[in-house]
């Protein structure tokens, strides 16, 4: 015969209900009616000294009875002393609940506060929330400052669409109701997540402002629409000066071209006029002349240019372009103020290729820039060398002669000289608008300093870079590195 | 410049608010052997001129007063009298853009300022060339 395996109370069994009455008075003495009766019956019959059959039988009872007491007894101690475990735990774990709660709460008022004070801190943006209909729920010191009111104005008592020009949200000409109002100003952020864009903030002394506000849905713990959050710059005066240099840079457009046309035009009759040639002295007069009128409409080209980069209105014709056309028409166009200068300009390239897909006219222009610079830089007796190849750029960036798996095909045009170089401190600002080289000043070398603006806009805008090396007084040599498998963006 | 005897010089108009442009247009345009028909400098005076005239190319500045050299080239366009006729524009603006503007306007050429003479005569020689619009 085999003993059954002990069943190990544990805690997780249910607990039984007609014991939970015991656990309440674990020390009851009410016995079973039948036992008590038994035990009265046997006590009595030793009592009356009966003969000694009897009494054994008496004694037998009584020992059966006690043991079968004590036995029971036994069991619902162990049951309550399990329920007890129980309890204890069940009431600890109570405890640790409310404690966590304690402990959750004060987490809760303490992230609560910082945010507020992170909200109350900004006061050069203004961060406004408000309820699903534009009621507003938050107004911080930013708001107050940008729109003139205090919290306790418009806080539960105003829509946001109070402060917004309301011809901006009533795209139809109707005024709309509150609600059409509210839609249309958070329809970008409900159909995209979120929203950025300038609006018209009314102030409350009556004044317009233009406002870059980002408008983002607010959810609460389940998930559900609570709100949005509206916050904003203050972009007036930056949109009006962008306004300003708008204009500037068409009034220049116009005001410049215009007489230069006239300049150029007039002298090109007066010097190709056949019917009356002009002497030599006057012919070479009227080439400088030509010469300083073409300099200032290139000036006034790269003025524009830069201006249409900043601005980010800067495009690409793109075709595909030879390279080595473009280094060695850039050689052709400086042979002539090299030689003046006494500088040799090489070029080491191969006949035809390697081919881009880009802008002919702006990398023609870019490979001049780096040229012309060069032979400024070089004093007479130096050389400038164009060198153009294929080379690989490696995964990590790097650029070598070897194709290693991932690497991708690239095409470099440098241009090398021997000239007065660039102090290493100054390499880094080389590509700001208007930075001029110390070297440069000290030289007296002409330039305004756009071209290397211009030479690393273009470059980017066709998926490239522009690298320098430079040792003062021995020479410069510019990197351009081009990608030959992909188009750029146009 | 002398045309093909027996063919009469084609008809140009020329509009352009700056005096000097303007004269120096006329004078590119004579070299082309084309006869000026009006040199005007606004926009309404180029309506109203290649209306009456019914010139075979009009040159119009793009920055005029009054009306810009799109919206007259547009209006030119729009009217059964000048339709047929060429339009070259002049502009100081020469971002692809800009010419992108002046040929959906209804341009046939398009010529950023400051343009050369020779490259102007050229310009003016093709277009009277290859006649009317249809």
């Amino acid at each position: 015969m085999t003993a059954a395996p002990p069943r190990p109370a544990t805690p997780s069994q249910p607990v039984p209900l007609p014991l939970t009455a015991a656990v309440h008075r674990p020390h009851s003495r009410v016995l079973p009616l039948g036992l008590a009766v038994g035990t009265v019956a046997a006590l009595g019959v030793l009592l009356l000294r009966p003969p000694a059959p009897v009494v054994a039988l008496a004694v037998a009872l009584v020992l059966g009875a006690v043991l079968e007491l004590t036995r029971r007894l036994r069991g619902q101690l162990a049951a309550a002393e399990e329920l007890e475990a129980q309890r204890l735990e069940l009431v600890s774990r109570g405890r640790s609940t409310a404690d966590e709660l304690e402990v959750a709460t004060r987490m809760m008022r303490a992230r609560a506060q910082t945010m507020t004070s992170v909200i109350d801190a900004v006061t050069e943006q203004s961060i406004i929330g408000t309820d699903p209909d534009g009621l507003i729920r938050v107004w911080n010191p930013g708001a107050e400052r940008m729109l003139g009111l205090p919290r306790a104005d418009v806080v539960r008592t105003r829509s946001i669409t109070d402060f917004h020009a309301p011809e901006e949200l009533s795209p139809e000409g109707a005024p709309g109701t509150p609600a059409e109002r509210f839609a249309a100003l958070v329809q970008g952020a409900r159909e995209h997540g979120s929203d950025v864009r300038d609006w018209t903030y009314l102030t409350a002394d009556g004044r317009r402002l233009t406002v870059s506000v980002a408008i983002t849905p607010r959810t609460d713990d389940d998930g559900e629409q609570a709100g949005w959050n509206f916050v904003g710059t203050d972009m007036t005066e930056a949109r009006a000066a962008e306004r300003l240099k708008d204009q500037f840079v068409s009034l220049i457009s116009h005001e410049l071209r215009t007489p230069l046309s006239s300049i150029l035009g007039y002298l090109e009759l007066v010097m190709d006029d056949e019917e009356q040639p002009l002497t030599d002295e006057q012919r070479q007069y009227l080439s400088t002349v030509e010469r300083n009128a073409q300099r200032l409409l290139r000036l006034v080209g790269d003025l524009l240019f830069t201006a249409q980069v900043d601005a980010g209105r800067f495009t690409l014709q793109p075709e595909d372009v030879d390279l080595a056309g473009i280094v060695r028409a850039a050689e052709e166009t400086a042979r002539v103020t090299a030689a003046a200068r006494g500088v040799t300009v090489s070029v080491e390239a191969p006949d035809t290729g390697p081919v881009v897909r880009g802008d002919a006219l702006r990398l023609g222009q870019a490979c001049d820039n780096l040229v012309s610079n060069a032979v400024k830089f070089t004093p007479g007796g130096g050389r400038v060398t164009l060198r153009l190849r294929r080379a690989w750029r490696h995964e990590d960036g790097a650029v070598g002669e070897r194709q290693v798996p991932g690497a991708r095909p690239v095409a470099l045009l440098s241009v090398s000289d021997t000239g007065v170089g660039i102090p290493s401190g100054e390499q880094g600002q080389l590509f700001t608008s208007f930075f001029r080289a110390s070297t440069a000043r000290r030289n007296a070398v002409p330039g305004v300093g756009l071209g290397l603006t211009i030479t690393k806009a273009i470059t980017t805008a066709h998926g490239g870079s522009l690298d320098v090396t430079s040792v003062e007084g021995r020479g410069t040599t510019f990197t351009l590195t081009l990608p030959l498998d992909g188009v750029p963006a146009a | 410049m002398d045309r093909d005897t027996g063919e009469a010089a084609a008809r140009v108009l020329v509009a352009d608010d700056e005096e000097d442009i303007r004269l120096l247009v006329t004078l590119a345009v004579r070299k082309a052997g084309c006869t000026v028909v009006a040199a005007v400098a606004d926009g309404p005076q180029a309506l109203a001129a290649a209306r009456a005239e019914g010139p075979d190319l009009v040159v119009l500045d793009v920055s005029m007063p009054g009306a810009t050299g799109l919206e007259v080239c547009a209006a030119l366009r729009q009217d059964p009298v000048t339709a047929g006729c060429r339009v070259l524009l002049l502009s100081a603006g020469a971002s692809p853009d800009d010419v992108a503007r002046g040929l959906a306007a209804g341009a046939d050429a398009y010529l950023p300022k400051p343009f050369t003479v020779a490259g102007l005569v050229e310009q003016v020689r093709r277009l009277v060339t290859v006649g009317s619009r249809a």
